[in-house]
């Protein structure tokens, strides 16, 4: 595998333009959508078919409900480490890349749907028009030729970052150690630990409070952790029944068991 | 994250009633295989009943799943492609163009499904065969029932270790639904073929009753597994997640769950077994017992469905 590939969101410089957003759509051909009026700068509401960067604002308020502080955040595909998606996909079309990246590929894809509720972040998205899942690829096509995503090249506060994973990780350490002197005491990283949740994000964040502030979750978890012991749990059950079906059927009492 | 964030498959009704139904065929391929091998002469007529409904159930299984596909053209890729990319996963064997990943229950769910059906279609063409007056492949029978009865506690339980590996709130901490869905899959294989031998009439009334004792302990199964589900959804302590289990317990899913999956698809039948009305296995009852638990079965899956869907 090539060196690891990621993409670096420092939310402390977002100043939510979108720009992001708009290179986004241009550059992958995404077509319009109806806005969605959600009551604040964002739009949309989640990310869809046809939107995959998609700048979040979050207004957190303190104990009285009084607004605190003013949040916003590009968000993305994080092409985790253990992604939720590809380990669901029972056709293979999602796959990892040489880079790390988490694709699917569109002329495999048979629109089950199952990775659409496996994402831990709600990425992937179904597209009625293609009946397949799609979902940001880092510009696959992009990065390929050297180019980097089409978000991270139109940010103009470079709040949006690409390069080798272990080198954006090492400037994204040294950025939180300057906002803590500076005063933002809850500076802190999102999946930039490749031992942490989902074995890192190859997308993390740079975040100036708790991960809830923006809607993500404390500890994302990979939902295929799972079958292991529900399976287990099931076996467990076939056993009740199959020894219940032989108490029940059991010839005890005429014929000599005939 | 607020459950807003996260995303549904919005799987519809065609696929509550294909969980439903393969559900219902691999209870009543395992009722039939266990039976056959106790005593195969005794219970002939729950062992022909139990084949004909687990072949006759699992039919439209397939075709209701490649119906709801995005691509229905492509339902074979659920199985093979004919270039497998390299990195589709931790669990993923692929053999040629032929691929199976372990940790995805879709990707197994897919290949049991095509397991069991062989082998519900070569005991129900055995048994087909014996009635019109030939003679039985008894190890074609043994074996294919065999191998047909794990495949068919596969089929009956990985729907919801499927819904246990989605990211759904409701799902993610829920741990029995495989265990669930199992044995729902026992009661409502069971009550099918005491529905259909109860309308038929003639049959031994001894091996009906004991049929409906067999079933009315996998509906006690039922209650413990549906509890312990509540129980570890609730203890998994986060908001989202009690959020989703109001919306089944006590929001716009609770009528159906406590009327429809509860009272109707399980109390009520239990009710009538303990009363004794099916003990001496007088037809009608048998047969309102097992429609209702065939309805509750449904009910149950569907309602659990909708709810941790929802959003």
């Amino acid at each position: 595998m090539a060196r690891t590939l990621a993409m670096f969101t420092d939310v402390s410089l977002c100043i939510g333009c979108r720009a992001c957003q708009v290179a986004c759509k241009q550059w992958n051909q995404l077509a319009p959508e109806e806005p969605e009026w959600t009551g604040s700068y964002q739009n949309h509401a989640h990310f869809t078919d046809k939107t995959y960067r998609l700048v979040r604002f979050f207004e957190e308020t303190d104990a009285k409900g009084q607004m605190k502080q003013w949040h916003m955040m590009s968000d993305v595909c994080k092409h985790c480490a253990q992604a939720g998606c590809l380990e669901a996909c029972p056709t293979g079309a999602i796959y990892r890349t040489e880079y790390g990246t988490v694709n699917i590929n569109q002329d495999i894809c048979n629109g089950c749907r199952y990775c659409v509720s496996a994402c831990p972040f709600g990425v992937v998205a179904f597209n009625h028009d293609t009946g397949t899942a799609t979902k940001c690829t880092f510009c696959n096509d992009r990065i390929h030729n050297g180019l980097g995503p089409a978000c991270a090249k139109a940010c103009p506060t470079e709040s949006i970052r690409f390069g080798f994973r272990d080198e954006l990780a090492g400037k994204a350490k040294q950025r939180v150690e300057e906002l803590k002197k500076l005063g933002y005491k809850d500076a802190q990283l999102y999946g930039e630990d490749t031992n942490g949740a989902l074995g890192g994000l190859n997308a993390f964040f740079l975040l100036l409070g708790k991960p809830s502030i923006y809607g993500l979750p404390d500890k994302p978890k990979l939902p295929q952790r799972n079958v292991i012991a529900d399976s287990l749990l099931s076996i467990g059950s076939a056993l009740l029944v199959g020894l219940g079906a032989l108490v029940a059927f059991r010839s005890r009492d005429d014929k000599g068991g005939a | 994250m607020g459950p807003g964030l996260l995303k549904s498959a919005d799987w519809p009704l065609l696929i509550d009633l294909y969980f439903f139904l393969g559900g219902l065929a691999g209870g009543a391929f395992v009722i039939a295989t266990i039976a056959s091998l106790l005593d195969a002469r005794r219970y002939r007529d729950i062992v022909r009943m139990g084949y004909y409904i687990a072949f006759l159930a699992i039919i439209p299984g397939p075709i209701l799943l490649i119906v709801d596909l995005g691509v229905p053209t492509r339902f074979l890729h659920m199985m093979m492609v004919s270039k497998p990319s390299l990195e589709i996963g931790m669990s993923a064997l692929t053999v040629g163009p032929f691929h199976l990943k372990l940790l995805s229950p879709m990707s197994a769910g897919a290949w049991a499904l095509l397991g069991f059906s062989v082998c519900a279609f070569l005991v129900a063409l055995d048994v087909f065969l014996e009635d019109r007056g030939g003679r039985s492949m008894r190890i074609l029978r043994l074996v294919a029932g065999v191998i047909g009865g794990f495949f068919g506690f596969f089929l009956a339980a990985y729907p919801g270790v499927l819904l246990g590996a989605t990211a759904r709130p409701l799902f993610i901490s829920a741990h029995w639904l495989g265990a669930l869905f199992l044995v729902v899959g026992a009661s409502s294989g069971g009550a099918a073929i005491a529905l259909i031998l109860s309308l038929l009439g003639g049959q031994a009334r001894e091996s009906l009753s004991r049929l409906m004792r067999f079933t009315a302990f996998a509906l006690v199964l039922q209650l413990a597994a549906l509890v312990l589900f509540i129980i570890a959804v609730q203890m998994s302590g986060s908001t989202g997640i009690a959020q989703a289990l109001a919306k089944l317990l006590a929001g716009p899913y609770s009528l159906t769950f406590w009327l429809g999956a509860v009272v109707v698809g399980i109390v009520v039948p239990l009710a009538l077994q303990l009363g004794g009305g099916i003990k001496k296995a007088a037809p009608g009852m048998t047969a309102l017992a097992s429609a209702l638990i065939l309805i509750g079965g449904f009910l149950v899956k569907y309602v659990i469905i909708a709810a941790g869907q929802a959003t």
